[in-house]
């Protein structure tokens, strides 16, 4: 019995072990501040072109207008500062306010005051337009949130080249809890939005008769590049149904193998930019590739980029692993 | 710190467990109104079902509209034609595709009272951004060919075949 409770104990222990090595274990914040550009780059693009339609869309008596989204998010807790918001001219003043912190964030200039100002910005103009939202927002949704947690302005920032002119040659970067509890958070949150995304098509037949890539790249609305010859070739059009679906669906698994993840890494560039380019959904396509950023490890962001991002830092052990 | 990490990775995972509220066990509906807060105000609660469970038609909202003068003036969104960037057509798209997932015949659902406001909405900007006395909105669903009839040469994609319509209704300057 004490064998037992032994053997249940050291197995208890080895997970507490293993749980705060891979949540508590340092990290160089390359790969954060990698996704800060990215992501903040989307964010302002996103938030730019809202500027071409704002009155229509985030005024009073715009498309939604507030009695429609109270009654759509009725029994939800959201908030969103558009509802203090009563002129056209506060509007706009907000909007401008909203665009200067995305290219802040962006470049990285005060990057730990702007993330969280950039998370609040986007849910804002989030719960303002239900009926408008698309897989876009909600991923840019959960960057933003989660570059606020960690210290994403660390490299190829404003931030940084400021700290240099201040310092005495170069300011050394160092590993960081902070980064790599974001960038855990952003690589768990990707696969569940992948098992989700993978599961719920087990539901529908065209997945298992492999005709439901053709159902979406022959959607006319959806279509951006003519793929209708493709209708002539049932077996690719399956193919790709196929690896879609499986693809997805074990993405949570074999995205932490080191011999599988550049495997997944790259049918995600092949899966992603196939929708940019033939569905329409280049802001979509693009915003799910900056979520697998966080898979790529620090040290290969800070080689990739060398020069760029000053000193190399010391490696820590989840570098060297690859995260 | 391991607290809040686990918190946040089970809202993460009850958002879209429990998205979908037809689809939704009694456990996971349970585990949602534990998290329900916070899920909603992160924006959590997406069910990332994304062309599941499996890639459908699409809708378009037509409208059709009087102004004082009696002229009239008609269009419909999404329109491929009209709206650049890419990214704002989008915007216009999900409109259309709003409406459609709030639609159910049934006018005593509980879900039926969000569509009639959405309608009500859309109707009241087009009146207001036109100064237009009236307007007749129409839902157009466009079917997907079928692989067989675009492998025949017997349609196209926008094949007016394609097209079924579903009048919502004539709105006034009362409806503003």
């Amino acid at each position: 019995m004490s064998a037992l409770a032994g053997t249940v104990k050291g197995w208890f222990r080895e997970i507490v072990a293993d749980w705060d090595r891979f949540w508590f274990t340092p990290v160089d914040p390359a790969t954060l501040s990698l996704i800060r550009v990215f992501a903040g780059a989307m964010l302002l693009y996103t938030h730019g072109v809202w500027s071409l339609k704002l009155e229509s869309f985030f005024g009073a008596d715009g498309w939604l207008m507030p009695d429609a989204v109270h009654a759509f998010h009725r029994e939800m807790h959201t908030w969103s500062y558009f509802w203090w918001l009563r002129t056209p001219g506060q509007l706009w003043g907000a909007h401008l306010a909203a665009i200067v912190v995305f290219a802040m964030l962006t470049v990285g200039l005060f990057s730990r005051v702007v993330a969280p100002l950039a998370a609040i910005a986007t849910l804002s103009y989030i719960q303002r337009v239900p009926g408008a939202l698309f897989g876009l927002d909600q991923i840019n949704a959960l960057l933003a949130i989660y570059l606020c947690l960690g210290p994403c302005g660390a490299r190829y920032s404003f931030d940084h080249w400021l700290a240099k002119r201040r310092g005495v040659g170069l300011v050394a970067v160092e590993p960081s809890i902070a980064a790599n509890i974001a960038i855990r958070l952003i690589q768990l949150h990707m696969c569940v939005i992948y098992l989700f995304a993978g599961t719920s098509k087990l539901m529908g037949l065209a997945w298992w008769n492999g005709f439901a890539m053709w159902l979406a790249l022959g959607n006319y609305e959806y279509q951006s590049l003519d793929m209708t010859w493709l209708a002539h070739w049932p077996r690719t059009v399956s193919l790709l149904s196929h690896v879609t679906i499986f693809w997805e669906t074990f993405y949570c698994l074999l995205i932490w193998s080191k011999r599988w993840r550049p495997v997944m890494l790259i049918l995600a560039i092949l899966l992603h930019m196939g929708i940019a380019i033939c569905l329409g959904m280049m802001t979509f396509g693009l915003v799910m590739l900056i979520g697998n950023l966080a898979f790529v490890s620090p040290l290969l962001v800070q080689r990739m980029l060398a020069g760029r991002g000053g000193a190399v830092a010391p490696q820590s052990r989840a570098d060297l692993e690859g995260a | 710190m391991s607290g809040l990490v686990a918190f946040h990775l089970f809202a993460v995972f009850v958002g879209p467990w429990a998205a979908i509220r037809e689809q939704t066990s009694p456990l996971a509906a349970d585990c949602r109104r534990l998290v329900a807060p916070y899920v909603d105000a992160l924006y959590l609660g997406n069910g990332y079902r994304f062309f599941a469970p499996e890639p459908g038609p699409s809708h378009l909202v037509k409208y059709d509209l009087t102004l004082p003068g009696g002229q009239t003036l008609s269009g419909h969104f999404p329109d491929r034609a009209a709206r650049q960037p890419r990214l704002l057509y989008h915007r216009y798209f999900m409109l259309s595709e709003t409406l459609n997932t709030l639609y159910t015949p049934d006018k005593n659902a509980p879900g039926r009272a969000v569509f009639d406001r959405y309608v009500r909405s859309y109707a009241r900007h087009l009146l207001l951004a036109h100064q237009a006395a009236n307007v007749r909105l129409t839902l157009v669903e466009h079917r997907i060919a079928a692989i067989e009839d675009i492998q025949r040469g017997k349609v196209s994609l926008a094949d007016a075949n394609l097209f079924e319509e579903l009048p919502l209704g004539t709105f006034s300057e009362d409806d503003r």
